[in-house]
């Protein structure tokens, strides 16, 4: 049926068609036939079951909303016997068209499409009230576009039109649609698409406009008779104008209006939010005198709030609170600055520290107090932005209302009870970590404040908390003191503070009988890492406590982390300890308490504690500790390769590989200087490395494994990353691998390809490439891996972007710290080159990416290393040729800079090749785009050819070349943000 | 409207991917894609101011700061991310700080 019908449609008026000027945008004219298909159309867009035949309607339904047929069709879409769905289409096809097609209107007709519109709402105001608000949105855009000269006064005359008796609708209805109208007026305005300078110019009318909407609103909220659904509609026009920042002090009489309707339960969620939208107008701090007048009537409503706490009405304490925050928020400065009317203000502070602590749990009980807490945010950095003399009387009045803050925020903080938490659902319990995390981070703002006497203040809590033997304590309580501390603690070094060693000491009196407790009491000593690296004599105080708890499978992950931060921070202060930690360590690992990731986390701690010991201590811990893995991988070794053998040999190979990342024997320089690298020294040692050591050992178990599962890319991944993480460690330590891991790499590729080998190849590339003496077998490497991989190109590289990528990166690597590798016989330059520019091809970002790294790499190589110059010559054109593609659209516009270096690259090392390609390129018809013409290009190659040395400005004149391929250029989508 | 930072992220490139194909394949107009491309700035808004509350601590030297149009840029030097698995080191950061309350406007990074 709807094929028909569009058919139809394009008989009637094909779309485009220059009709829209022969007929007005008035026209009366009934054209039945297309109102018929609009009935159909429109009926099966809200009832057809069939989506296809829905999405059919629609696209159709839209096109003829903006047609030209639209402006009459619209009016008779309207008449009274259709029904709202038709009615509601046809008003919206007359705002699409008012608000999009403005230039289709003669000036001379504006004056009746005006009328035309008046009376149409004056039909519905008592009508269908969807269809009477798209009517309003149309003369509201109507109004906009006429603005300001062609209809001055337009609000005057707006009002004036519903105030007049007549029509069929009775006062109260017109007196809502004005309303109505009055509201959508400026959210059009926001909304509508007017030219920037039409922006300013309209804005500006509109504010004079509000002289005439004030007294309107004012009259209708104090009337005592006007109805409550006057009134909200009235408060709901207060809350649209005043988003266009009219002035404050204006609406003084109406926000008192707003506060008296807050007492109405109908009216209060419009009066909060007028008010709340009035408040936080930025113009609003303008206006200090209307503020300070504001701030007793917030203060008036702690009634109202008191009772809506007591009685559990979350909505009406939500209200309230969402009112005193925005006044406290956005204002804060400019009422601290009144310093006669401090005590109103201080009151006002009160009051949201009410709020804060409002009674409950979040977000069970209450969803108001995370409201406020960027209220203390403010209000603490307008009183340390004052000068100094003032700031300390201001903190003489504020610190105190801080301290208390704090306290009130543990408090909120705190667990609740067992039974309570358990009932809670896991949505609730996310929802108060967030919380607390939240909280949390307003008590590390507050310290900034309140300085080291928060500290002693949270530690005096918890002593007399833990030392009071009559009353009984909660857990929970404790546990939100040490969060605190944990909280200030984590990220800002408390150093000078005299109370930690008596947290310390105070930490064993805990009665740890709850996992949260347990697992607070860890990360805290977790964050105390640093204090204890300058205080080693308390380690033997908390470590016990560590190990005790490495064996608790709850307290996993707090207990884990804090271990490991122990041991990175105060390595050198842990060799008396290390035996037992080991041998902790060792125990809990045996008995797989904790999760892969956990385990992984403790070899690197591990790692960290064996660095600081001596080398023979180092050997002899390492060989306890690695030798029951070294069995079980070399039973695992035996086995007929199964998925459940697999998951086991790759959680011992990455043990290893975690514990060789951090187990590092030399000492790292403090602070060598601002911009060197940091230096390692060795100290003085007689054999090679312990890693290197133990490497070799299990060098011949891992060719073993390897054997079985080379086709395997996880666990080729998991032994390359064993020696990558070394020699990331290690560095030139690594010496006395070099040679048997090449061959061994060389063979694993050889067999099957895997991307790792290639990484691992680059990396020795890197840390290799100038020692003569451990560069030979890189070499052979380099070029054995290079001639396999272009095998994979000769067989279809498609299936390997992975491959591509790590071996257009090691070539890169290779051009920029070695390139006289390109020098070699053995190494097909030509082959390489024809691989580079089919990856350029690439669908994948970031192979794409590496190959454009490795021609910025290769081209400035044309004049020292004749075989790039030579290849560069004859097949340069096909690189150009590729990357001119790619910027016609085949490839993704987040690319387009990379394109741009390599273009650039060529520009600057073979200009007079790249002067006769581009010109030879871009001469054929369609090429790089169908959509960009001759002179564009002709453009474009001038002006990439002109930039020699900017290569910003290469990448911008790229940019913009290929919004032109690709029908972008000029959008609002392709704009740059 | 929501700031426009996010579109410069793997997600929104990849949005604006399929949105270029799109509309270079004719299948949809650029004021649709832009209207999706809104539609994201919205979500992804929304999205990283409630439902994220994940930590990370780092230090590193302050380079260079600027605060313009309501944007506070800022550059560090040598940073150390400290995270309870790893530490991580880089040489160079740039932060792009707006203020999550503030919709009203619409900064360009």
């Amino acid at each position: 049926m709807f094929v028909y019908l569009l058919t139809n449609w394009s008989l009637l008026c094909p779309l485009g068609c220059a009709c829209t000027h022969r007929s007005g945008p008035i026209s009366l004219r009934f054209v039945s036939p297309v109102c018929l298909f609009l009935s159909q159309a429109l009926h099966q867009l809200y009832y057809d079951p069939n989506i296809e035949n829905k999405n059919l309607a629609q696209k159709w339904l839209m096109q003829a909303q903006i047609s030209a047929q639209a402006w009459q069709f619209c009016w008779a879409l309207l008449r009274p016997d259709k029904v709202p769905e038709i009615q509601y289409f046809g008003a919206s096809a007359l705002h699409t068209k008012i608000s999009r097609y403005w230039g289709d209107i003669p000036a001379e007709q504006y004056g009746t499409l005006k009328t035309q519109l008046f009376s149409q709402i004056a039909l519905f105001a008592s009508g269908s009230k969807i269809v009477l608000t798209r009517l309003c949105v149309a003369l509201a855009s109507l109004a906009l576009n006429m603005m300001p000269e062609a209809w001055p006064g337009a609000v005057g005359e707006m009002v004036r039109a519903f105030q007049e008796e007549g029509g069929a609708a009775d006062g109260r209805a017109r007196c809502l649609a004005l309303l109505e109208l009055l509201t959508v007026l400026p959210e059009e305005f926001q909304t509508s698409r007017l030219p920037q300078y039409r922006k300013g110019q309209v804005r500006g009318a509109l504010g004079r406009e509000w002289a005439a909407v004030c007294p309107l609103l004012q009259q209708l909220l104090r009337q005592p008779e006007s109805p409550a659904p006057v009134k909200a509609r009235a408060l709901k026009c207060l809350s649209s104008w005043v988003l266009l920042d009219v002035p404050l002090s204006e609406s003084e009489g109406l926000l008192e209006a707003g506060f008296a309707a807050l007492a109405d339960p109908e009216l209060f969620d419009t009066a909060v939010e007028a008010i709340v939208n009035a408040i936080s107008q930025p113009d609003s701090q303008r206006y200090v005198s209307t503020l300070l007048k504001l701030v007793p009537q917030v203060l008036q409503l702690q009634e109202q709030l008191r009772e809506a706490v007591q009685n559990g009405d979350m909505e009406t304490s939500h209200g309230i609170c969402r009112i005193a925050v925005s006044l406290g928020e956005n204002h804060s400065r400019s009422l601290l600055e009144q310093v006669e009317h401090w005590q109103s203000f201080l009151a006002l502070v009160n009051m949201i520290m009410f709020c804060t602590g409002i009674p409950g749990h979040y977000p069970v009980n209450e969803t108001t107090s995370s409201l406020t807490l960027t209220f203390w945010y403010t209000l603490q950095d307008d009183i340390m932005s004052f000068e100094a003399e003032k700031q300390t009387v201001y903190l003489q009045v504020y610190r105190p209302v801080y301290f208390q803050l704090v306290d009130v925020l543990l408090h909120k903080a705190q667990f609740p009870t067992d039974e309570e938490y358990a009932s809670w659902t896991s949505d609730e319990k996310e929802q108060f970590r967030i919380y607390r995390v939240d909280i949390s981070d307003t008590l590390m703002y507050v310290y900034e404040m309140l300085g080291a006497e928060l500290l002693s203040n949270l530690y005096d809590k918890l002593g007399r908390l833990l030392t009071n033997a009559e009353q009984p304590t909660s857990w929970q309580h404790t546990e939100a003191l040490l969060y605190g501390f944990q909280s200030i603690a984590e990220t800002i070094d408390v150093n000078y503070s005299d109370v930690i060693p008596g947290l310390i000491g105070l930490i064993p009196r805990i009665n740890i009988n709850n996992v949260q407790l347990a697992d607070t009491v860890m990360f805290t000593i977790g964050a105390l890492a640093e204090w204890l690296a300058d205080h080693p004599v308390m380690l033997s105080s908390v470590l016990p406590l560590v190990l005790q708890a490495l064996g608790n499978p709850d307290l996993s992950v707090s207990s884990v982390s804090t271990l490991k931060k122990i041991c990175r921070e105060c390595k050198y202060d842990l060799p008396p300890y290390a035996t037992n930690i080991v041998a902790v360590s060792q125990e809990v690992l045996i008995k797989q308490i904790h999760k892969t990731s956990q385990c992984m986390w403790l070899m690197q701690a591990l790692g960290f504690l064996l660095s600081a010991l001596p080398v023979e201590d180092i050997l002899r811990n390492l060989h306890s500790l690695i030798t029951p893995y070294i069995q079980q991988l070399e039973k695992l070794a035996d086995e007929t390769p199964n998925p459940s053998n697999k998951l086991a040999i790759i959680h011992i190979l990455g043990l290893l590989s975690n514990l060789f990342t951090t187990l590092d024997i030399t000492k790292q320089e403090e602070e060598s200087g601002d911009s060197a690298p940091p230096i390692k020294s060795t100290p003085p040692q007689t054999g090679p490395n312990p890693v290197v050591v133990v490497l070799q050992q299990v060098f011949a178990l891992i060719q073993t494994v390897l054997s079985k599962w080379l086709n395997d890319s996880q666990v080729v991944e998991a032994v390359c990353a064993i020696f990558e993480k070394s020699v990331k460690t290690l560095l030139h330590d690594f010496a006395p691998m070099v040679s048997q891991l090449s061959e061994m790499l060389g063979q694993m590729y050889s067999t099957i390809p895997q991307a790792s080998a290639l990484d691992l190849t680059r990396q020795m590339m890197h840390i290799f490439a100038s020692e003569t003496d451990h560069f030979p077998p890189i070499k052979a490497l380099f070029e054995l891996v290079t001639s396999v991989t272009l095998t994979i190109f000769q067989q279809g590289p498609r299936d390997h972007p992975d491959i591509v990528d790590s071996f257009m990166q090691l070539q890169a690597q290779a051009l920029k710290r070695k390139p006289d590798l390109f020098l070699s016989e053995n190494l097909d330059v030509k082959a390489v080159f024809h691989c580079g520019v089919l990856s350029l091809k690439f669908p994948e970002a970031p192979t794409v990416k590496s190959t454009c790294l490795f021609f910025t790499e290769l081209l400035p190589h044309c004049a020292d290393v004749p075989p790039v110059g030579q290849v560069v010559q004859d097949d340069g054109k096909l690189l150009l040729l590729a990357v001119l593609e790619a910027i016609g659209g085949q490839s993704s516009r987040s690319l387009m800079d990379q394109f741009a270096e390599v273009l650039f690259c060529m520009n600057k090392h073979c200009f007079g090749l790249l002067t006769v390609w581009l010109k030879e390129a871009l001469q054929s018809p369609g090429f790089p785009s169908s959509r960009v013409s001759n002179e564009q290009k002709d453009t474009f190659s001038q002006q990439v050819l002109r930039e020699r040395v900017n290569k910003r400005r290469v990448k911008d004149i790229v940019k913009e070349f290929t919004l032109v391929c690709r029908g972008l250029h000029g959008t609002e989508y392709a704009a740059e943000y | 409207m929501a700031y426009q930072l996010y579109r410069n992220t793997t997600l929104g490139n990849s949005l604006q991917e399929s949105l270029d194909e799109l509309i270079q394949t004719q299948q949809i107009t650029p004021q649709l894609a832009l209207q999706v491309l809104l539609q994201f700035d919205k979500a992804i808004n929304t999205a990283l101011a409630n439902r994220v509350r994940n930590r990370v601590n780092f230090k590193g030297s302050l380079n260079t700061y600027r605060f313009c149009d309501n944007v506070w840029t800022f550059v560090l030097n040598d940073v150390e991310f400290r995270e309870v698995t790893d530490l991580v080191k880089v040489d160079k950061m740039k932060i792009v700080a707006c203020d999550g309350k503030n919709t009203g406007s619409n900064p360009a990074e």
